[in-house]
């Protein structure tokens, strides 16, 4: 039996070692373990309620913005704070520049290396290549001549010796099946994200004022001002802009992010089998409607032992049964305390012991639904929308399965879903309803002021008693919530339950891994020396441990290794 | 470098990176701060803290002419010292790029630009060996009183590739929010906003 330590997990945001014992060619035990102690909730506690959104966009160098939504939710609901349609439609902007950009992000430069063998290029045909791109995409970038240009670049690179960021693929593994022209489009419009993923933050810089760590949130709603008037706020010059640079986004997001995950998934159809892990699935509502939170275009709701039927909808942030169902057990993470506990009455303590694989093992807590782990994500998200008949969800959901049948003749079931190319394709499928509902929330927006409402926030008045809020958010990376116990006015507790401390759970005190963990046992593994199955795996939930010391390293000294005992 | 005549068409970045709740990590974020307040350029001078992007650097580093990064640097250079790198010292052969999850993703992303044609056309690191990065500690007494002399190199390299920069004869104060609470503000809030 061979034990392979990944230390530390790359191109992904954050700290992860992943550990799997391998018996045979199959993994039968996964540890996940973060390896940065994410330790904001102690800064904040003390702080100014008003001021806890700045802070708290710090919990991660890549997620600014959600951390900040999620914080501002968390007051305005102990507070009971209504908040302006001016003010939810700018943060639902935000939200879905912001998810966009994490979305092409990760699917193109954290990920698609797993897939893409880069090596493979010079061999491609350019010709060949464009045929087979504009016979599925009408998108642009797709001709001879601009294939050709990226291949001359391939091969120069590799002429120069100079392979730098490339250095360290696992080309020419044998799990790398895509043909050279697949690997040359697929590696073109890698390149070519990098101007779109500019534009998604461009939508958030012009309304959060900067990125990251955008400056416009406040609690009651947002700090942008709206006066049609005036050259200096928000007005139709403005709304224009935004509505150019969405028009722009959007076709890449449909007619190449979403087209090429079906490629892929078509491509490697045996990765539907793989990684389905923890079966329980658990999405909240977003993208509020109303004052109060109460209507959502997407759909929140929860689905456990991977049985679709048994969806149970979320329809509000009130949701009960939500606030009662979560806690944190600290059995297996380096903090004090060990058992379930309520977040509200969550502590924080660290308690290193180093990695002890039967005892404390990593930093992240095992969140816990009723007791259960529970997979958050875009996966999550689609398959609660695809059971509870949300009519978006469904329709980019049929028109990704349409596409892979009528183009590649692979027939998906909305249950195959549940599995490492699920979680790549639910992604796109996400991507594409969100990038419909820009240009819908931009029209709201853009209605709402034209009727006169320039109103954007309504001001916190706190008590003087002791008050509990949480604030959830449906981020890129999935349910996130932060709880909050305020005492005239400040933190006296924060505690925020992070999707990737979800899917990065470790045991929890019946020894019930999580979501990482779990979806590796099983998984295939040809080369104990190059694990890029479980790679491949890992990467699909798009990890994000909490970002931490970085400092630049002038010797170029080697961190990442792989460790077969 | 090269001296360049000052203009007022360049696209230009000043950028900290770093973490500011991780001690002398946050160099990058303090030292930019600190040269907003003493130094005025002009308006094609962009001057941001990222923090700890990664690879979501890439969209402030994509078509710029010129891109500061501040950041504590690990390097054979003394402690207690700002030091000033172009982009050659670092893809020179005495230090290769890499991909791991302690990289703050900067040679990962120009790898990316440049390949796609849009990466900036010149970039230049100044930076400072962190002597501690504890969590929650706040920066350490020789980085605050490093953080004058790096924005004073800032200043100097900007205008050494022509962009203008002028030292403010009234500084404002930096906003370094981020400095841990002092323990009499964190007994409460103004009363201001509280209802009896």
């Amino acid at each position: 039996m061979a034990r392979i330590s990944i230390d530390p997990v790359t191109r992904i945001e954050g700290h992860l070692r992943i550990d799997v014992e391998v018996d045979g060619s199959k993994v039968n035990k996964a540890w996940a373990s973060c390896t940065m102690w994410r330790g904001l909730e102690a800064i904040l506690r003390g702080r100014d309620a008003r001021e806890g959104w700045v802070f708290a966009q710090r919990f991660c160098g890549v997620c600014t913005t959600v951390h900040g939504i999620a914080s501002v939710r968390a007051v305005e609901d102990a507070l009971a704070l209504d908040i302006p349609p001016n003010a939810q439609y700018i943060r639902n902007l935000i939200l879905i520049g912001h998810a966009l950009h994490d979305h092409i992000v990760h699917f193109y430069h954290l990920s698609a290396l797993d897939w893409v063998d880069v090596m493979s290029i010079p061999k491609a045909d350019p010709a060949r290549a464009a045929s087979i791109a504009e016979g599925s995409s009408s998108w642009q970038g797709n001709s001879r001549r601009a294939l050709e240009a990226v291949q001359d670049k391939v091969k120069g690179i590799m002429a120069g010796g100079q392979l730098g960021i490339f250095s360290h693929g696992y080309w020419g593994h044998p799990a790398m099946r895509l043909s050279p022209e697949m690997n040359l489009i697929l590696f073109a419009h890698y390149l070519q994200a990098l101007e779109f993923q500019r534009k998604s933050c461009q939508v958030v810089a012009i309304l959060g004022g900067k990125t990251p760590h955008i400056q416009n949130l406040a609690v009651g709603g947002v700090m942008n001002a709206i006066n049609l008037n005036s050259l200096a706020t928000m007005n139709m010059d403005r709304l224009g802009m935004l509505q150019g640079i969405l028009e722009d986004l959007i076709p890449f997001v449909q007619q190449v992010f979403f087209v090429d995950t079906g490629l892929l998934a078509a491509s490697y159809p045996e990765y539907f089998h793989y990684g389905r892990g923890v079966a329980n699935y658990l999405a909240v509502p977003d993208l509020p409607l109303d004052a109060r939170g109460t209507k959502f275009d997407l759909p929140g709701g929860v689905i456990m032992n991977g049985d679709l039927a048994s969806v149970r909808s979320m329809t509000n942030w009130k949701d009960e049964p939500f606030r009662k169902a979560i806690t944190e057990d600290s059995t297996h993470a380096w903090y004090q305390g060990s058992g379930p506990i309520e977040p509200y009455k969550g502590e924080t303590t660290p308690d290193y012991t180093d990695f002890k694989e039967d005892a404390k093992y990593t930093w992240v807590k095992a969140p816990r639904y009723n007791g259960s782990p529970m997979q958050v994500g875009p996966l999550a998200n689609v398959l609660v929308g695809y059971a509870s008949g949300h009519a978006l969800t469904r329709k980019w959901t049929n028109a990704a399965f349409d596409r892979i049948s009528a183009v590649h003749g692979l027939k998906v079931l909305p249950n195959e879903m549940q599995s490492t190319m699920g979680r790549y394709l639910a992604r796109a499928i996400r991507s594409a309803m969100l990038s419909e509902l820009a240009l819908e929330h931009l029209q709201l927006l853009t209605t709402n002021i034209l009727n006169g409402d320039d109103t954007t926030c309504n001001a916190p008045q706190f008590p003087s008693g002791e008050i509990m809020g949480m604030g959830m958010h449906e981020a890129p990376r999935g349910a996130l919530s932060h709880w909050v116990v305020i005492d005239k006015g400040a933190f006296t507790n924060y505690q925020a339950v992070v999707p990737t401390t979800w899917n990065a759970s470790p045991r929890d005190q019946n020894g019930v891994p999580g979501p990482y963990e779990t979806s590796l046992i099983g998984s295939p593994v040809v080369d104990a020396e190059k694990p890029l199955e479980v790679l491949r795996t890992v990467h699909s939930f798009d990890p994000c441990m909490a970002c931490s010391c970085h400092t630049l390293d002038a010797t170029g000294r080697e961190i990442a290794q792989v460790k077969v005992q | 470098m090269k001296n360049v005549e000052p203009s007022e068409h360049r696209a230009v970045s000043v950028i900290g990176l770093g973490n500011v709740f991780l001690g002398d990590d946050g160099f990058g974020p303090l030292a930019v701060e600190t040269f907003r307040c003493q130094y005025e350029c002009g308006p094609e001078v962009e001057v941001l803290d990222l923090g700890t992007p990664g690879l979501d650097l890439a969209p402030y580093l994509y078509g710029r002419e010129l891109v500061v990064i501040v950041d504590a640097v690990h390097s054979d250079f003394p402690t207690r010292a700002v030091s000033v790198f172009c982009e050659d010292d670092f893809a020179s052969s005495r230090s290769c790029l890499r991909i791991t999850g302690h990289d703050p993703g900067l040679w990962d992303t120009l790898t990316h630009l440049r390949l796609a044609d849009c990466g900036p056309t010149e970039l230049i690191v100044v930076g400072a060996a962190p002597e501690s990065c504890v969590f929650g500690d706040g920066p350490s007494a020789a980085m605050l009183n490093l953080a004058a002399e790096a924005a004073a190199s800032i200043a100097q390299v900007l205008t050494h590739c022509g962009v203008r920069c002028n030292h403010r004869n009234a500084a404002p104060r930096p906003n370094l929010w981020w400095l841990p609470l002092n323990p009499l503000e964190s007994l409460g809030v103004p009363e201001a906003h509280v209802n009896a």
